[in-house]
């Protein structure tokens, strides 16, 4: 046969393209990966309509601090009444007696009339920030104790102070400064973003990124040695260590277009759905584009790393198993406590890594965001759409910028994908095959 | 062994050259066993050239002997060489080889001609290459009007001849086939037959495996007789049976008057003894097989016996193993 010079796709169009090949193919005629492909898409897809549910029906803001309400019947709610001294609970006592009179304001001005001001200026664990909007802090009425009830000695602030321990932002804000927030459109950021994260790191990463190798990589090598059709594949000029590699990558040609098309579905619609100002949320996408490659990058060494026990052992799935469990616990740990020396351990540490990283990236101010939900005291909705998003949003655990952690993760991945792919090798290389 | 960059596959390459002195198969010594039971015990053979028969009973440890050959097992003891190369340490060597698995289990969704030109693909040939070979090869074995059919259509003698066509991608100089008459239709047995001696013709080293004596015989004389994991027979099927018509055989004859036949047949000079079985059957003991046979015919038609049936029950691999194992010997 002519020989043409040899490109490297040339090259590769020989056996690792063959074998890539065949192993999706292969894929593709077997019902039980449409199963698990199937039940993957169902489990998660029913997440993301809870959440398409919960931003369709929207939220309704609240009057934190009940100064819209007329409890005296004289057509002026009770903000205005304050503003303007009279008495809101006495019916002969309000601005239209007033001369000139005043006339009475609706009372949608006086619900969400205080939002937040809170910043996070230099590195004091220990700062002063926050605006009485309203005024109603700083009414003339009120004695300068009154107007410091958090006890700084600045009237009317918040003071936020920074936990020696977690590094996360406690505050305590002076009574009736930033205290009626808009609660609706703090509750659908709040829970936007938690969704993000959350789908991001515990359905992508860790349910679709672990239990599809589960079941799909586990049986790459072993299920050919049970049936005996390995013998075709390794009577070839091959190194079993490159059959081995070869089989992965028609696993991972399977499994990552289907997370790059699950991602691109779920950006698309929580793009569009969430809360934004302009029609679309093109800030997430960052987020969004960290979910998919970290999902990846779980996926590859989980792939490589059942399909090693699969190959050590036919009952492979068994030891898988308790591993799984122990990832699933780091996923937990790592939500709560990133920087945690033991995830460094795991494989999912490593992967929410990136996802967090790119978070700070796309979301600076979410700490921020955070804190002001903080401020609201227990069981508002501003409150429990803050300690949700707190749940899944964590920073990322090295100490350093996004950029870097994202890469240092990266970078960590793919050495323990290598590892494996050594280990699983060397074990395939060990089997005798009957 | 890394993977190799250049994904070609060669039989020859700075990193491996074959040893041209050495045979292409050597076993040295060779055993296996599984826990105290010997699979395959110090066998020592070494074959190059022809068509060769491993011929020995279910359990024998062909199948043993060849994926040790293959690489696929190590080798408890001893020493085995494909072209001077150790096959558990490097899979270089089978880039001359094709192996032709007992394995029932194909890839039922794929075509002959996928298959095949997949595979071929793992010897570094590029997809038009393979393309080109497997047309060839299916067509060499007859499949060339079904290559397009996926293999779960195939009859049992199809798929079979769809492994020896996967085999026999890149021309290899050393084919092994593990049982690759079992289960055929007669059709399909005999082209196999032709392939196995026409690969023979080319000058191709065959290593062929049964059970069956009859097929071995039909496809070669140089026999490798193996039972209960030993090497108990190794040469030319001619001189083997030479050497046992020496032994006690036993020769049944179903007639219409036993009695009468027997009185023709005691005289001859190389019966030692006559049985019964029942009234109708006479039972044959001679030590020279052939002799006894050309003889018989002309004592039967000169004294005007009728007879039904003559048979041979001995004359099949288990009679003699009977004799090898008990210490006949050759």
């Amino acid at each position: 046969m002519e020989s043409k010079p040899n490109t490297i796709y040339r090259a590769l169009d020989r056996k690792a393209a063959a074998i890539t090949e065949f192993t999706m193919r292969q894929y593709r005629t077997k019902a039980s990966t449409w199963v698990v492909l199937g039940v993957g898409l169902v489990a998660i897809s029913l997440v993301l309509l809870i959440y398409v549910d919960v931003m369709a029906t929207g939220f309704e803001s609240v009057d934190n601090d009940r100064d819209s309400e007329d409890p005296d019947n004289d057509g002026y709610p009770t903000g205005q009444e304050n503003r303007y001294g009279t008495d809101p609970y006495r019916d002969n006592s309000h601005p239209g007696l007033l001369d000139p009179p005043i006339e009475p304001e609706p009372a949608s001005n006086y619900i969400d009339e205080d939002g937040f001001d809170i910043s996070i200026s230099g590195d004091a664990d220990e700062q002063s920030t926050g605006y009485d909007d309203d005024g109603d802090c700083r009414d003339a009425d009120r004695t300068d104790s009154q107007k410091d009830s958090n006890d700084n000695n600045i009237i009317c602030d918040i003071i936020i102070e920074r936990d020696q321990f977690s590094g996360d932002w406690y505050g305590e804000a002076d009574n009736y400064v930033d205290e009626d927030p808009d609660d609706a459109a703090y509750a659908a950021e709040a829970s936007h973003m938690a969704f993000v994260l959350g789908i991001g790191k515990m359905g992508f990463v860790l349910l679709l990124g672990m239990f599809l190798p589960l079941f799909l990589a586990t049986g790459l090598i072993r299920e050919e040695m049970n049936d005996g059709t390995m013998h075709f594949m390794l009577s070839k000029p091959i190194a079993r260590t490159e059959v081995f590699l070869y089989r992965i990558l028609g696993y991972l040609g399977i499994v990552w277009p289907y997370f790059i098309g699950l991602g691109i579905i779920f950006a698309l619609i929580s793009g569009f759905i969430g809360p934004s100002e302009g029609f679309f949320r093109f800030g997430d996408l960052v987020v969004w584009l960290a979910i998919v490659f970290a999902t990846m990058m779980a996926s590859l060494v989980y792939g490589m790393l059942f399909c090693a026990l699969g190959t050590m052992w036919r009952y492979g799935i068994v030891l898988a198993i308790p591993f799984a469990a122990w990832e699933l616990g780091m996923c937990i740990v790592s939500m709560g406590a990133p920087e945690a020396p033991i995830l460094r351990l795991s494989v999912v540490g490593w992967a929410l890594m990136i996802v967090d990283a790119a978070a700070i990236i796309a979301w600076p101010n979410v700490e921020i965001f955070i804190l002001q939900g903080q401020l609201m005291g227990d069981f508002g909705l501003i409150h429990s759409t803050s300690l949700a998003l707190d749940f899944f949003h964590s920073e990322p655990g090295l100490g350093a910028s996004g950029l870097v952690s994202a890469i240092i993760a990266t970078v960590v991945l793919l050495v323990q994908g290598a590892v494996l792919w050594f280990i699983g090798g060397a074990i395939f290389k060990g089997k005798e095959i009957e | 062994m890394m993977p190799d960059f250049d994904q070609q596959g060669k039989g020859e390459t700075e990193a491996w050259q074959p040893d041209l002195s050495a045979p292409a198969v050597l076993l040295e010594g060779v055993s296996k066993s599984y826990g105290r039971i010997f699979a395959l015990s110090n066998i020592t053979m070494a074959l190059n050239g022809g068509v060769t028969g491993i011929l020995g009973m279910n359990g024998a440890g062909k199948s043993t002997m060849f994926k040790l050959l293959m690489g696929k097992l190590k080798p408890s003891q001893g020493k085995i060489r494909l072209f001077g190369t150790d096959p558990w340490k490097n899979p270089a060597p089978y880039a001359r080889v094709g192996f032709v698995p007992e394995h029932e289990k194909m890839y039922d969704w794929m075509t002959a001609h996928q298959f095949v030109s997949t595979f071929a693909r793992l010897n570094g040939l590029t997809r038009g290459e393979a393309m080109l070979e497997a047309d060839r090869v299916l067509n060499f074995v007859g499949l060339a009007d079904v290559a397009h059919k996926k293999i779960g259509q195939y009859s049992k003698g199809m798929r079979q001849r769809a492994k020896i066509a996967h085999a026999l991608v890149n021309d290899p100089e050393l084919i092994i086939l593990d049982e690759p008459l079992q289960g055929c239709d007669p059709l399909a047995r005999t082209t196999i037959m032709n392939v196995i001696r026409e690969l023979g013709r080319m000058g191709r080293t065959v290593i062929v495996s049964s059970h069956i004596l009859q097929e071995i015989e039909r496809i070669t004389e140089q026999i490798v007789i193996l039972h209960n994991g030993r090497l108990l027979a190794l040469g030319n099927l001619h001189a083997i049976r030479d050497k046992l018509d020496q032994i006690p055989h036993r020769i049944t004859i179903e007639a219409e008057d036993a009695k009468a036949l027997a009185k023709d047949v005691i005289d001859m000079d190389d019966v030692y003894g006559i049985s019964f079985p029942d009234k109708k059957n006479l039972s044959i003991q001679t030590h020279n097989l052939g002799a006894i046979h050309s003889k018989l015919p002309a004592a039967i038609v000169e004294n005007g016996h009728h007879i039904h049936t003559i048979d041979n029950p001995d004359d099949d691999l288990a009679s003699i193993l009977g004799y090898l194992t008990s210490g006949g010997g050759i």
